[in-house]
């Protein structure tokens, strides 16, 4: 008998199990590979053989997509398969960005506010209760209006500090549903200090729902970028987003429909992909007792 | 020092403030422990043992609790004290077994680590000391292969196996008081008396004491020196083990004691149970707690609450205006 099996025999006979986890999929590894290439296409878009996003070829305008261009090319000329991979850039930026800022504020104090509860909590989630009654749309479109000229970085601030209140509310419920169990107590009485508590108790607990909130945090940031590109208060022209690619095409749409078509292709297969990861995540790293 | 109690608990209340008012989920609760004595607290659902245990220990809700009275641990006073204070005797005075090994343990970090924890921590071993001490105490509690047992996460072991480690966590910085709260409840029967045992033999061993909470007298029966019983929030009954099975006074002890099923009753017997249901914690009757289920309740047991009084037998005490007559064998086998 090999080892292998032996082992296999003997944890059985100890009552061991074998690991949880269910399969994550093929679909899964499509939508990773997919977001990684758009992620691979957006830091290395200047390295690639594309043609310059922001000059147009006049001698080749509204052209559909073909073999010169993989995409066709818009009003001005300029290669949209090349626009969109560069708007990719300003998406994901934005995205990633934003919700860094988001879980870097809203994920400390929801954790603290769950396991501290009391007036601290109370005060806390009534503040952010109030914000979130406040759609965030209105709150950027209100800010970035006034706060000219608009570049990346005050974009990303302001989607950035819209979306603390949202990611707050996900860790504090998350970490309210662990902060009770009785595993925390037993690390409590067994003399762990509060920081201990939260970051080798809580944290590793809350981490699949952090992970998949911040995947789907994502894709809802980079559709509020692109509604705001649609609205034009994102990034100034020529620079392509999706956004504003799908707002400059509205214009031609009866012209050329491939133009609003590409980039709001790249957008939803994007969003799919994210938020299909973040889903399969959560399930995936849910260790519910149920299952064992 | 050494003749000293290890824990002394006087007059020890505990309220929380509901929606509904203010429940007292303990009340004036006294009693005294011994070093190396077990100690059984018995009562049903909701009679208030777990809030007193972990009242004893100070570990009550942060907000929206008050505890007056006093619990002192070895010295400690532990009413009034922060958590920073208590700290200090969690683990190393006083540490706890939790009634669900299926909730007590971390399910995302190895069992080995989770040992480790309060070694490095509280007395402050370096990682190949504490890995070696929490493998010593996998086996004192009897995990077989603890060398690979250490690496397994909770998932991967059955609940019995997780109680043990749940034992060798709280074991882990000797403390002087260990708390069992239901240590058994989430078990199988089986597995049951095994951890008492173990429990048992480990007391022994290190010269601990014990309060075993629970509400089955079987599991009290044979492993502590004293029992308490409790009922809506108060003791009802204290007395050394044999003085409380054999010598009960009290009438819901008794009741308890009747509602035990038997084995070597006949099939098909029908359960002897208390009628009525438990008071309601926020709306208790002046008098007993217990004299709307008492068949021999009078005009007195509602109108006026009975104090603790001795027994004959020392260190015997319950609280009845019509109490059962001194030598009343209950009708156990």
């Amino acid at each position: 008998m090999s080892n292998r099996a032996l082992d296999e025999q003997v944890l059985s006979a100890l009552g061991i199990k074998e690991e949880p986890g269910e399969p994550l999929g093929l679909f899964f590894w499509i939508c990773v590979g997919w977001v990684g290439l758009n992620v691979f296409g957006a830091i290395f878009a200047n390295l690639l053989p594309l043609p310059n996003p922001l000059i147009g070829n006049f001698n080749a305008v509204n052209v559909g997509p073909g073999i010169h261009h993989l995409f066709g090319t818009d009003d001005l000329g300029r290669d949209i398969f090349s626009r969109v991979v560069y708007g990719s850039r300003v998406s994901i930026t934005v995205g990633i960005g934003a919700i860094l800022i988001g879980f870097g504020i809203g994920a400390p104090l929801g954790m603290l506010a769950a396991y501290r509860r009391g007036r601290f909590d109370a005060i806390l989630t009534t503040v952010m209760y109030v914000l979130l009654a406040f759609p965030a749309i209105i709150a950027t479109i209100a800010v970035l209006s006034f706060w000219t000229p608009r570049s990346l970085f005050k974009i990303i601030v302001v989607i950035g500090i819209a979306s603390i209140p949202l990611v707050y509310r996900v860790i504090r419920t998350a970490t309210l549903s662990v902060a009770t169990k009785d595993y925390v107590i037993a690390a409590k009485v067994q003399g762990a200090t509060d920081r201990r508590i939260l970051m080798r108790e809580l944290l590793p607990n809350i981490a699949p729902i952090a992970v998949s909130f911040f995947l789907i945090g994502v894709a809802t940031v980079i559709t509020l970028e692109g509604a705001l590109a649609f609205l034009g208060l994102s990034v100034n022209p020529p620079t392509p987003s999706w956004g504003n690619m799908i707002n400059e095409a509205r214009t031609v749409l009866t012209q050329n429909v491939w133009l609003a078509f590409f980039p709001s292709l790249a957008l939803c297969l994007f969003l799919i992909a994210l938020n299909f990861i973040g889903d399969r995540i959560r399930s995936h790293f849910d260790v519910t007792e149920v299952k064992l | 020092m050494s003749d000293e109690k290890l824990l002394v608990v006087k007059d020890l209340t505990t309220t929380f403030a509901t929606a509904g008012g203010e429940l007292t989920a303990v009340a004036h609760v006294s009693f005294d422990l011994d070093r190396n004595e077990t100690l059984g607290i018995v009562g049903e659902s909701g009679s208030g043992k777990t809030v007193l245990s972990r009242t004893i220990m100070g570990l009550q809700p942060r907000v929206n609790t008050t505890v007056t009275g006093s619990s002192i641990i070895d010295g400690f006073e532990v009413v009034g004290s922060s958590e920073n204070e208590k700290r200090t005797i969690w683990g190393t005075e006083v540490a706890m077994v939790f009634q669900d090994p299926m909730t007590s343990l971390n399910p995302v970090m190895r069992i080995g680590k989770q040992i480790d924890e309060a070694l490095r921590v509280r007395l402050g071993m370096n990682r190949k000391d504490a890995k070696a001490r929490a493998i010593e105490l996998l086996e004192l509690v009897g995990i077989p292969s603890p060398v690979q047992r250490y690496h397994a996460y909770p998932g991967q072991l059955s609940g019995g196996m997780r109680q043990r480690v749940v034992i060798a966590i709280a074991l882990a910085c000797s403390p002087k008081l260990l708390m069992a709260d239901e240590p058994t409840t989430g078990l199988d029967v089986t597995i049951q008396a095994q951890i008492l045992n173990l429990l048992d033999e480990l007391k022994e061993r290190l010269k601990m004491s014990v309060i075993l909470v629970t509400h089955d007298l079987g599991v009290v029966a044979t492993r502590t020196s004293r029992i308490a019983v409790m009922y809506a929030g108060r003791i009802v009954e204290t007395g050394t083990t044999r003085d409380v099975f054999h010598h009960h006074r009290m009438p819901y002890t008794r009741a308890l004691l009747e509602s035990s099923p038997k084995v070597s009753n006949k099939s098909h017997t029908r359960l002897v149970t208390i009628p009525g249901r438990p008071p309601n914690l926020l709306n208790l009757s002046p008098g007993c707690s217990f004299a709307p289920r008492c068949k021999y309740a009078t005009d007195q047991c509602h109108l006026v609450r009975p104090e603790l009084q001795p027994s004959i037998e020392p260190g015997h005490t319950f609280a009845c205006w019509n109490p059962l007559p001194v030598n009343s064998e209950a009708t156990l086998s």
